[in-house]
């Protein structure tokens, strides 16, 4: 029972991070799944995508029906999350742990010099919306019914193959992805950075399906491990989504960064122990 | 132009798909913490391996609270509640009219077929 409420605290504590942070828990919870309770990566992996499907339904029904997430942009380019997660999803079992673990410490010391930089442009003015000088493009429907009222979306293949990319990431390493998805979209497709967190959301549960369906086919998704964890995160990104507006995130910003750095040294110490 | 995702039948779409993952999330959640008690109840070690999934045995597991049962068919709630979400949201473009959007959604739920379908062939 004690390693049960162990699972769920961990859980509890990855959703709440990740939820006041704008990051899925999955960079957290493959590391803890790993390293503190000694999972092989690959089940920690099943069930961190698990555990992001919960993260993603549990918020993006929200954005949803405030329509902060886009809905058309979010299936047009989840297509492409998809085939990359399932493409990934495939891969993993042909990488040797080591390689995976290796690939997971990179994307963790990625993760934290992205959240150093968030945190020195968090005290400029938020960009709500993108004045968009060019021409609209060839593919005239795309232009037209993938932009909002506010904004228009721009180079839609670039944003496919950045999507592509993240699936192929999110399947081999159990995350949601919205570390590659928000910066295309925001920056390569010209979208709002609040609507790209909320439609990247949105598109995680999709693209952890797809992965998390291959997982599961392997018998690679163990029932007890996963229902504390996902019931812990469930509870923690509840917590985190009601008390993000009063927590001053920039402390809370450095310690991450350091727990990321961290654990990125204790993966590197396994793979090549 | 055509219309963005914001005006009053696409965002009709929204409340709907939103409501559905909301719920769908839920019940699945709530199936996972009845596992969970279940598990503790019986004083289970997660960590020594849960059973696998035996879709004829889950009825059967739930019937004799046993929390594999619970926890599977929560765990499997909770991977159709993204597809639901794309076929709903087909159904939606598909009265609409939206025939390239009908497309891309159509188009997803291939995708994950062959995630079922590939998975269980290389396994």
């Amino acid at each position: 029972m004690l390693v049960g409420l162990w699972l769920i605290t961990g859980g509890a504590a990855a959703g709440l991070f990740g939820s006041l942070l704008g990051l899925g828990g999955g960079v957290l919870i493959v590391p803890l799944l790993t390293l503190v309770f000694n999972l092989p990566l690959l089940t920690a992996v099943g069930v961190s995508l698990v555990c992001v499907i919960v993260t993603s339904g549990a918020s993006a029904g929200v954005f949803l029906e405030r329509h902060v997430a886009n809905l058309r942009l979010g299936m047009t380019l989840e297509l492409f999350t998809a085939t990359g997660a399932l493409l990934g999803g495939l891969v993993a079992f042909l990488l040797p742990e080591k390689a995976l673990e290796i690939l997971f410490s990179g994307l963790l010391i990625y993760t934290s010099i992205t959240m150093l930089r968030r945190g020195r442009a968090a005290g400029g003015p938020e960009e709500e919306t993108v004045v968009d000088e060019e021409e609209p493009g060839e593919d005239q429907f795309f232009d037209a019914s993938l932009s909002g009222p506010t904004y228009r979306v721009k180079r839609v293949p670039a944003g496919a193959l950045g999507s592509v990319g993240a699936g192929v990431v999110s399947a081999l390493l159990g995350i949601g992805g919205g570390i590659v998805k928000v910066p295309v979209m925001h920056l390569v497709m010209g979208v709002p950075l609040r609507v790209a967190t909320a439609t990247s959301n949105l598109m995680m549960g999709i693209t952890a399906s797809a992965g998390a369906i291959v997982y599961l086919s392997r018998g690679l998704i163990d029932p007890f491990v996963t229902a504390p964890t996902a019931l812990g995160v469930f509870v923690g990104a509840s917590i985190g989504s009601r008390v993000a507006h009063r927590i001053d995130v920039r402390i809370l910003r450095a310690l991450f960064v350091a727990i990321l750095l961290y654990t990125a040294f204790q993966m590197l110490l396994r793979a090549f122990s | 132009m055509t219309a963005g995702p914001h005006r009053s039948p696409g965002a009709d779409l929204d409340r709907t798909v939103g409501r559905l993952l909301t719920i769908g999330t839920n019940a699945a959640v709530l199936l996972l913490a009845i596992g969970c008690v279940l598990l503790f109840a019986y004083r289970l070690d997660p960590l020594a391996g849960g059973p696998p999934l035996e879709p004829g045995l889950i009825i059967d597991d739930i019937t004799h609270l046993q929390p594999a049962g619970f926890i599977w068919l929560g765990l499997l709630v909770l991977l159709a509640t993204p597809v639901m979400r794309v076929v709903v949201s087909l159904r939606g473009f598909i009265i609409r009219g939206e025939r390239t959007m009908s497309i891309v959604a159509a188009l997803i739920l291939v995708v994950i077929a062959l995630s079922i379908v590939l998975g269980h062939a290389e396994s």
